[in-house]
């Protein structure tokens, strides 16, 4: 889906994730890498296709938008390093004409060294694009600039007099700033309650919604 | 036995309080003695305690030199119920003479008394199933049980029917494996049970070797028992729906006053907290003569409450089930039941709690809730007289218990997997159990996976050097010590005073709606909310007089069908006039109403009705089958229906029927009718509308919990676990896309199958459906019957919409 913020163009992936054509930007958050294996590591059973899957989505799109360039909006990698940074370095190296962004968030604790390993640029507390200023968790934010976050993981919920009631991912535009869906498939949704004016965005499986 | 040195010793003991001894006793303590294990049924108030204890006794009186050591393990469900009946055990040994020592082990014991025990087990042991597992977890435990002559699982039909009475069965699997290899075979296991219905199918669980010594014995008392309904002067005075019934309360006061004692059973926490209020409101001469008493409420308050009965010092106290079973309070005399007790079984059970002395009647009175419960008390009062008693059926391979057990072992002394395997193919539960499910247990703890994606990084149970499996991470096994059990509630945290001093536990999700300076109602006292520190809720005490009740989300009971079926029955008798029930005199008008919009369906009738107003279209329909088998066959009307046009409906139920909701016209008619509640194509059409609900989901959040994939976190005992939050949907969601094979996702499903929905009874209920008189009416209004499952608030959704085109039409509405 297209959309217009501030005279410039954005598409909305059903993949929870947006592309800015004029600066060829694709831009996802909250990606959680790692996650799976950080519960493993407890003595939790999950199975490392999530994570994988979380990459052959992410390779979709780079395929699909042919970006110059990824920014992952916060939340890169989940918890401490583990096999499953190892696995995104090596599918990494399929795209190494692709420049990747990370705009620290509050679970990127990783050591410096690991992001210039990886050759990812590291921006904090935000990376300013133009028009928008990308940014993990907005109410940080003290740009002019429209601000884009993630963190939330959003979601939105709808309901009719039926009493029947949908609860889906979703991105949010409001007046001031916009938040991103969390792009990993293994990460909860927090609902968001949006205000009149705001535009929002609900994600099926199948396309991208306007509510 | 009659001239054994111990047998002559008790009867002449209780020759001195001139007692002497019931046969069902003497033929417990016969058969003990000849090494018969068994289950013992008899009514409460005839002394099933003293028939297993007194032969575990006698056995240890007739030894030529004392013994010591663990001799008796007595599994307890409640509490509640070890302190007692440790005090009248403790009585027995000292004016007997026996140098035994009676110890209690549970949640509410001290950390200082579970080390003394370690240092030396007392010889009788009162435990709950789950600190007989936190035994097991404990390091050095496997040699306490060595000379060990019995266990005894009291109130076995209560923990039958749950997945406590699956930790039951393999705490005895592994017990008697310790045994064996030390040579040692004399171990017998009895259980204590009320009637139920499947009362040799309870002793085939507790005792599953076929080729064991094992016995009935079966009281041949009866207990009798008086029932009254509190029926209101006109039934206009009773709404319509609703689970509080505060208006007959004025009825309640003279019933308290002519009585000694009275224990007033309510169904939930949040329903006993407004009732005691509205007592003291409406009679404020009670204020410091009753109590409330319920799990959570702080042990020591509970305690309190507990000695006050036993002294006759309370009027009443209001109580949920947490005062169920067997506590002998001596002054009670009265018992009032508020709303539906769901099954015949629990209503006796709570009725037995007054007039506890073998020759006293028991008295109860029902009070109920809203108009149609009426109707459920004569339905009651025939199925007590018939004795028409519920089964309680076992749970089988139940997955997250067999691996929150297997971690319990590693976290204690270790395992060897396949000596474990052949324990637990010998229970019950897991009797079926193939080696490949084996092999898939073991890897999900040892490996993290299936054989093809074994992780590196999983860290869990580990083969030490030894040989045996083992648990080596402090941090896990000190989790999975806070997890051990199958209750699963939300997070729960302890209310203190400012001052000091602890009132009882709210769930978490309570405390996150309210508000500094907020006031709720806890214990019977009204509470200002200060703050959350430590985990902990601290609170002053509030000015207000009226405050918000706590809702614990407790489990809803569903009817059970022995009493769907006589309820059909009475609903016939009403208009007939036919009958002796003051209850159906009462709800006649109510029924002209009834009949007036709609119609009252006969016994060989399913009244079907299609409402249309402001809300959409609904359709109701009562089958009287449950809460649980209606949520599946609402599930499969919708599904059937929504295959004969794109639908989508909302799903509500009670225990009488269901409800479909619709915001688009929902097709029906006569053949419609008999197409969508036909028993064709059963199984398949289940399969697929149970899958398009959320009916699994839900299983699932319990089972992530009890096989650890979820922490709950205890009270008072925060564990930080950075970075490792995630909710029980979110792993269903994973599995159901990443990991189909796994058995904890398989066992959410079968739970729905064949716990919740009862196969064979939804078939049964189905071809008496084919069979019976299909009505269609189209009332103007919401009637009596479909009032109370329209404002019913649990829903599921279905759908056969492109979910794009759902939400336009839904959009169109959110906004407004």
């Amino acid at each position: 889906m297209k959309i217009e913020i501030r005279g410039e163009e954005l598409i909305l992936d059903k993949e929870r994730a947006i592309f800015l054509p004029n600066e060829k930007l694709l831009a996802i958050s909250d990606l959680h890498l790692g996650k799976a294996a950080h519960f493993r590591k407890a003595g939790l059973s999950i199975p490392n296709t999530v994570s994988r899957n979380d990459l052959l989505r992410l390779e979709n799109l780079l395929h699909k938008y042919q970006p110059k360039t990824l920014l992952i909006n916060g939340d890169m990698f989940h918890s401490d390093y583990n096999t499953e940074i190892d696995e995104f370095a090596k599918w990494k190296e399929n795209f190494n004409k692709v420049s990747f962004i990370l705009v620290k968030g509050n679970h990127d604790r990783q050591k410096e060294e690991l992001y210039a390993d990886l050759a990812i640029e590291v921006y904090e507390p935000s990376y300013s694009s133009t028009k928008f200023c990308f940014i993990h968790d907005v109410a940080e934010c003290n740009s002019n600039l429209y601000s884009i976050g993630g963190h939330l993981h959003p979601g939105i919920s709808i309901y009719n007099k039926a009493k029947q009631r949908l609860k889906l991912p979703c991105f949010y535009f409001g007046e001031n700033h916009a938040i991103l869906p969390a792009f990993s498939i293994f990460t909860g949704l927090q609902l968001l309650k949006p205000k009149e004016d705001d535009q929002v965005f609900a994600i099926t499986p199948t396309k991208v919604v306007k509510v | 036995m009659q001239k054994t040195k111990g047998y002559k010793q008790i009867i002449s003991w209780l020759k001195t309080d001139k007692k002497k001894p019931f046969d069902f006793q003497k033929e417990t303590w016969q058969h003990y003695l000849d090494g018969y294990s068994g289950l013992v049924n008899a009514p409460t108030g005839f002394g099933k305690t003293f028939s297993v204890f007194l032969a575990v006794v006698i056995e240890g009186l007739n030894q030529p030199k004392p013994v010591k050591g663990l001799q008796l393990i007595w599994i307890t469900p409640l509490r509640s119920l070890a302190k007692d009946i440790a005090r009248a055990m403790r009585e027995v040994l000292l004016e007997i003479g026996l140098d035994w020592h009676v110890g209690v082990r549970n949640g509410d014991t001290s950390q200082a008394e579970k080390l003394q025990q370690k240092k030396a087990m007392p010889e009788i042991l009162l435990i709950t199933p789950e600190s007989l597992h936190l035994l097991l977890a404990q390091k050095g435990s496997t040699s306490i049980f060595k000379n060990l002559n019995c266990i005894v699982a009291d109130e076995w039909h209560e923990l039958l029917g749950s997945k406590r009475g699956v930790l039951v069965e393999l705490a005895l699997s592994r017990i008697k494996g310790l045994q064996k290899a030390n040579g040692n075979q004399i171990l017998r296991v009895w259980g204590i049970s009320a009637t139920i219905g499947n009362i040799q199918e309870a002793l085939d669980v507790i005792v599953p070797e076929t080729d064991a010594k094992k016995i009935i014995v079966k009281a041949k008392l009866e207990k009798k028992i008086e029932i009254k309904t509190i029926l209101p002067e006109k039934i206009e005075t009773l709404p319509w729906a609703g689970h509080l019934g505060l208006k007959l309360a004025h009825k309640l006061i003279p019933i308290i006053e002519k009585s000694k004692t009275t224990l007033i059973f309510i169904n939930t926490r949040g329903q006993s907290e407004i009732w005691y209020q509205h007592l003291l409101d409406i009679e404020p001469d009670l204020a410091g003569r009753i109590a409330i008493h319920h799990g959570s409420i702080d042990f020591e308050l509970r305690n309190w409450i507990e000695d006050s009965l036993h002294s006759g010092l309370l009027k009443a106290v209001i109580a949920t089930s947490s005062l169920d079973l067997g506590v002998d309070f001596k002054p009670v005399d009265t018992v009032v039941q508020i709303g539906s007790p769901k099954g015949v079984a629990r209503f006796l059970q709570r009725a037995g709690r007054s007039g506890h002395s073998p020759n006293e009647i028991s008295k109860i009175y029902f009070l109920p809730t809203h108009a149609l419960e009426i109707v459920e008390a004569a339905a009651i009062k025939e199925a007590a007289r018939e004795n028409n008693i519920e089964s309680r059926e076992p749970f089988v391979m139940v997955f997250d218990t067999l691996i929150q057990y297997l971690v319990t072992l590693a976290v204690g002394d270790g395992f060897d997997d396949k000596i474990i395997y052949q324990e637990i193919i010998q229970t019950n539960a897991f009797k079926e159990l193939l080696p490949e499910e084996w092999a898939w247990a073991m890897q999900f703890i040892t490996s993290g996976g299936d054989s093809l994606t074994a992780y590196n990084e999983f860290k869990k149970v580990v083969k030490d050097d030894d040989g045996l499996w083992k648990v080596k991470s402090r941090q896990i096994a000190m989790r999975h010590r806070l997890h051990i059990g199958t209750i699963v509630s939300d997070a729960m945290l302890k209310v203190k005073f400012l001052s000091g001093g602890y009132i009882g536990m709210v769930e978490e999700y309570f405390v996150s709606k309210i508000k500094t300076g907020d006031s709720f109602i806890l214990a019977g006292r009204v509470l200002e909310f200060v703050q959350i520190k430590d985990m902990t809720v601290i609170v002053r005490r509030s000015k207000q007089k009226k405050a918000m009740s706590p809702s614990w989300l407790g489990g809803r009971l569903p009817l059970s069908s022995n009493l769907g079926a006589v309820l059909r029955k009475k609903y016939n008798e009403v208009l007939d006039k036919k009958h002796q029930d003051e209850e159906l005199d009462t709800v006649y008008p109510l029924f002209l109403i009834q009949q007036e919009r709609s119609h009252v369906p006969r016994n060989d009738e399913l009244l079907i009705e299609m409402i249309n107003n402001r809300e959409g279209f609904h359709l109701f329909a009562y089958p009287f089958e449950g809460r649980l088998v209606h949520e599946i066959l609402g599930a499969l009307v919708a599904y059937r229906l929504s295959k004969l046009v794109p639908i989508t409906f909302s799903i509500a139920m009670n225990d009488y029927g269901f409800e479909l909701l619709s915001d688009t016209e929902i097709p029906m008619d006569d053949s419609i009718a008999y197409e969508v509640f036909s028993p064709k194509n059963l199984a398949e059409d289940i399969t697929l509308s149970i899958n398009s609900t959320e009916m699994a989901k839900r299983k699932f959040r319990d089972i992530a919990c009890i096989s650890g994939l979820v922490f709950q976190g205890y009270p008072g005992k925060y564990v930080k676990n950075k970075h490792l939050q995630s909710s029980a949907d979110l792993f269903f969601n994973v599995f159901n896309d990443f990991d189909k094979h796994n058995l904890l996702l398989r066992q959410a499903y079968e739970e729905v199958f064949y716990q919740q929905l009862e196969e064979p009874r939804l078939a049964a209920a189905l071809h008496r459906i084919q069979n019976s008189n299909i009505v269609i009416t189209y009332p103007k209004r919401f009637t009596p019957l479909s009032f109370p499952v329209k404002v019913d608030s649990l829903r599921a959704n279905m759908s056969s919409e492109e979910l794009e085109q759902r939400i336009e039409r839904m959009k169109k509405e959110v906004f407004k």
